[in-house]
Order: C-alpha cells, then sequence, then structure tokens
C-alpha cells in the first residue's frame, strides 16, 4: 500500500515550511502515522483528522522512512506503532532522531515497563497505549511545540 | 415491524452489548468519529476488523499446527489482534488475547491451544452481535428512521 495524504496527494502538504500553529492552532499540523494493522491505520487517520490535523498515513516502517527523507520539512511530528513486521518502530525512531529533528510518538498495545522504558529512553517523546483515544491526540501538538522551543534556547 | 419498534429494538441490543461486556468505551469513540462526511465509517472499520482478524485467526490456527511451533510469531499475531480488538472496543476478544499472550511466553502449547479456541469463539460472538446491530441499524435507515442516540453514562 502506497502512503496516502488525506488530501489526496503529497504535494497539497504545507509547503510554507514549519508549521507554526499560531493561526489555526492547532488545526493544520501535518502527522505521519504508522501501523501495519489496517483496522488501527483507519482509525487513526479518522480521529486525527477529527482533530483537524494533516494526515498521512503508512503501513511499512521502510516506506514511512523514505517518504520522511523525501519530504523532510512536510511533516510536524511522526506517530509509529511499535510492533511491526519488517521495521519496527524502535528502529524507525532511532532513524529519525538521528537523521531529522522530528518528534517521535511510539503506540503500541503492549503495556510492559521494560518496552516503554525502551522507547522513551531511545528518545520518543510520548508513549501511548492502545486504545488510543481521540482526546490523547488532541494534545499532541504540545510535543511539537516543546521540541521547537528546546531547539531555539 | 415498525420505525420506533425498531429503534428501541435496537437501543436495547446495543445497551445489552456493553453490559455483558462485548463492547468497551473505545466503540462508543467510534461511533463519535462517524459523521455526515463519513456516514459508513463504524461498518468500514469493523468490516475491516472482520477482514484482518479472520486472516490472524488462519494464521494462530497455522502457526499452531507445526510440529515446533514458534511462540513468537504466535505471540506476535495475537499482539495484533490484541491491538485492533482493543482500538475497536472489542474487549471480550482483547481479554482472551490477552490471557493468550501469557501462555505463548510459557511457551504452553495445549494452553495456547485452548486460548486460541476461546479467542474465536469470542471473535465469532462479537461478530455476530455487531452484524446484527449493524443490521438492525441499516432497516431503520431503510425504513426512513433516525439511529437513536444511545445514553451509557460512561
Amino acid at each position: 500500500m502506497n502512503p496516502s495524504n488525506g488530501n489526496g496527494s503529497m504535494s497539497t502538504a504545507s509547503s510554507s515550511g514549519a508549521w507554526d500553529g499560531r493561526d489555526q492552532f492547532p488545526a493544520g499540523l501535518r502527522v505521519l502515522v504508522v501501523d501495519d494493522d489496517p483496522t488501527c491505520l483507519m482509525i487513526f487517520e479518522k480521529m486525527l483528522k477529527a482533530c483537524l490535523y494533516q494526515v498521512t498515513k503508512c503501513n511499512k516502517a521502510e516506506t514511512a522512512l523514505s517518504v520522511l527523507r523525501e519530504h523532510k520539512n512536510e511533516f510536524d511530528i511522526v506517530i509509529s506503532d511499535v510492533h511491526m513486521p519488517d521495521m519496527d518502530g524502535f528502529e524507525l525512531l532511532k532513524h529519525i532522531t538521528s537523521e531529522m529533528d522530528l518528534p517521535v510518538i511510539l503506540i503500541s498495545a503492549d503495556a510492559r515497563k521494560q518496552v516503554v522504558m525502551e522507547g522513551v529512553t531511545y528518545g520518543a517523546c510520548d508513549y501511548l497505549i492502545k486504545p488510543v483515544r481521540i482526546e490523547t491526540l488532541k494534545n499532541i501538538w504540545q510535543h511539537v511545540v516543546r521540541k521547537k522551543a528546546r531547539n531555539t534556547v | 415491524m415498525e420505525v420506533g419498534q425498531m429503534q428501541r429494538r435496537l437501543v436495547d441490543y446495543t445497551k445489552s452489548l456493553f453490559m455483558e461486556g462485548f463492547l468497551d468505551a473505545q466503540f462508543l469513540q467510534l461511533q463519535q468519529l462517524q459523521d455526515e462526511s463519513n456516514p459508513d465509517f463504524v461498518v468500514e472499520v469493523v468490516s475491516l476488523f472482520f477482514d484482518d482478524s479472520e486472516k490472524l485467526l488462519n494464521d494462530l490456527t497455522m502457526a499452531l499446527d507445526q510440529p515446533n511451533v514458534d511462540f513468537k510469531k504466535v505471540d506476535a499475531h495475537v499482539h495484533q489482534l490484541k491491538g485492533s480488538s482493543s482500538s475497536i472496543g472489542a474487549q471480550r476478544v482483547k481479554n482472551a488475547c490477552i490471557a493468550f499472550r501469557s501462555f505463548c511466553e510459557e511457551q504452553n502449547i495445549d494452553a495456547t491451544l485452548r486460548c486460541l479456541q476461546q479467542v474465536k469463539q469470542e471473535y465469532y460472538l462479537v461478530k455476530n452481535k455487531l452484524e446484527t446491530m449493524l443490521r438492525v441499524k441499516q432497516q431503520i435507515v431503510a425504513a426512513g428512521g433516525s439511529i437513536p442516540m444511545i445514553e451509557l453514562g460512561f
């Protein structure tokens, strides 16, 4: 499956650079969501769109990584499942933190402390346990703002 | 059956699904996501869940039927089913998966086979009930009625 932008094509993602969020705050947040489970991916996409975010979905970590590499400044945040067959969420997280400056939220049905610890230690800005409620997704813009604030210090 | 009767039947039936633990609050999240721009969202997600789960259950059956069971693979499938069932609010399926995973960790072949039967049973039960519920909704809409809001006090 190819990644599909909520608006129908990659080129409609904001080309004015970073989302500064002041005007339509936090609508328009550009999210890349990665999950190999089609049910979860469909639900996430709908929830994120209901938050008025601009959503691109991927069912493979490898695909997500190449999308991010090719369209570096077109995303504000990545949400990724942990357990995926080809490349897991931790590996994707490591690539993203070393290659680009994007906040990454990990999601999993696995709530075991050692797994959560691993995610956070590797640099995930948050680790959410499935099932995720829409109220939680409404707050993810905070991670984008926090990261930007830290970067400008 | 006239529309009022169908609507009452739907409300009672839906409430019973929550009371009996087949569905939990996450299902309400899905219903809240449905709107005019996407009036079939719940049907679409539920159908996707059915297709995906049936595949997973087949994969699980095959994986447990091997002479040397790969418990890591079994666990991965159960984990996925746990994730998707919890995301649509299929509580009893999710709970059956939780039990399943603990036996996978123990690599207990007899217990995992029993768990598989349990998960399958819960899955087919909730599938049947969701299909009934969605069918009654369709009948109401076809008869020109509106879908009643369910007050559940979560």
